[in-house]
């Protein structure tokens, strides 16, 4: 293997600033930023948040998003019951944005990180670089998974018709932000480098 | 020659003084690992500009809704302090730290680093601000947001007639100059002007 890392050569990054130190530095003297090899305590911290949102994640889709109360009575839906109520009045593109940013990212990317995961336990060497491409796809799509709560939270806002209409957030809205929160965080305390480590000659 | 690491795969690169492009990438993950100068007085404008459309955006309505003779509106403030009483605080905070105070929080602090620097000052402050900018740069929401009052108005359309407010027009515009003013700013020439902290 030609590639030598930062471990192999005694140095240390500052992820901030990207300058170069010796191992023995605690702090960035460019930056101030606080210096470490590898993003402490990031596959403990990894595993949680994931497991987490995971977690969070059922409850967030079985449970009602909001709730529309009106003199009709009361109109309580689901995520999955808004995509299927825009594909039979025929707005697939909605329909598609809704799914694809509710229902489809969140699991995508709780899968990603647990892939990556498996990758770096199981020392699966082949998968490193395919295992980083997905990662770089989750970091990039993971906001979009916001998109419902900021729809439910404009609603609730903009309906308020007293006894006439009204509409009331669903206990799912919270275990739904809180899942997007968590895999948000679980992507954030990962290091893409722990990958790659495996793949060095020397281990540290 | 100046050494570095990669910040995603930890291979160690050696960045030419002299790159034949403005970017450089990592040889073995191809992460991008460096971006060489940056329109400052561009960058300035651009978040100005920012700033000052989110004046109106604290006063102007996005949206009014009409159902059966009664009548509502509501600013982005309204609404999410709507939620608040109603009792979804966490909720409301979210939306409103993600989508309004961190993208204006971030062209903040932009000004307060960019501006000196553009001067020829070098602050010692600046590259603490710079830490917090990274922080609040894997929160911000703007353009999520923008998409999501896309599919309010298109769900609400069925149970309200509907006015687009001016208020939303200022927020396209706000979201459009936060994003280009994000694209423009380039950390790395920051440090390439080095001495910050001497
Ligand atoms: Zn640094
Ligand atoms: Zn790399």
């Amino acid at each position: 293997m030609p590639y030598v890392n930062d471990i192999e050569a005694n140095r240390v990054l500052c992820t901030h600033c990207q300058k170069l130190h010796d191992v023995s530095a605690v702090r960035c003297d460019r930056c101030g930023g606080h210096l470490h090899q590898r993003r402490p305590y990031a596959l403990l911290l990894s595993w949680g948040f994931v497991l987490s949102g995971l977690v969070f994640l059922v409850p967030a889709n079985l449970l009602p998003m909001m709730v529309v109360k009106s003199i009709a009575g009361d109109d309580a839906g689901t995520i999955m019951d808004g995509v299927i109520h825009f594909l039979h009045t025929g707005a697939y593109g909605i329909a598609f944005v809704i799914f694809a940013a509710s229902v489809f990212v969140p699991f995508f990317k709780v899968s990603v990180m647990l892939y990556l995961l498996l990758i770096i336990h199981f020392r699966w060497r082949a998968r490193i670089m395919g295992g980083l491409k997905l990662y770089r796809l989750i970091h990039f799509i993971g906001k979009w998974s916001m998109l419902d709560i900021f729809v439910v939270a404009l609603m609730v806002g903009l309906v308020q018709f007293r006894e006439l209409a009204t509409i009331v957030t669903g206990p799912a809205a919270m275990a739904f932000a809180l899942a997007v929160v968590m895999t948000m965080v679980a992507t954030e305390v990962f290091d893409p480098r722990l990958l790659f480590d495996m793949q060095q000659r020397s281990r540290t | 020659m100046q050494q570095t690491a990669c910040h995603e795969c930890g291979v160690l690169v050696a960045l030419p003084d002299h790159l034949s492009s403005s970017q450089y990438h990592c040889p073995r993950c191809n992460a991008l690992l460096h971006r060489r100068g940056q329109p400052f007085s561009r960058i300035i404008v651009m978040a100005v500009t920012t700033l000052l459309l989110f004046v109106p955006l604290t006063f102007l309505p996005i949206l009014s809704l009409d159902v059966m003779g009664m009548h509502s509106s509501a600013t982005l403030f309204e609404a999410l302090w709507r939620l608040v009483r109603d009792g979804y605080p966490a909720i409301a905070m979210l939306s409103i730290l993600t989508a309004l105070v961190l993208p204006v929080t971030l062209m903040l602090l932009l000004l307060l680093i960019l501006i000196p620097l553009h001067l020829g000052y070098r602050p010692k402050y600046v590259a603490r601000y710079y830490r917090a900018y990274e922080h609040a740069m894997e929160w911000g929401m703007v353009e999520v947001y923008l998409i999501s009052i896309a599919v309010a108005i298109i769900k609400l359309s069925d149970m309200a007639a509907l006015h687009v407010g001016p208020g939303l027009i200022i927020f396209i515009f706000f979201a459009m100059t936060f994003y280009i003013t994000t694209m423009w700013f380039n950390p790395d020439d920051i440090w390439d002007r080095d001495a910050l902290c001497e």
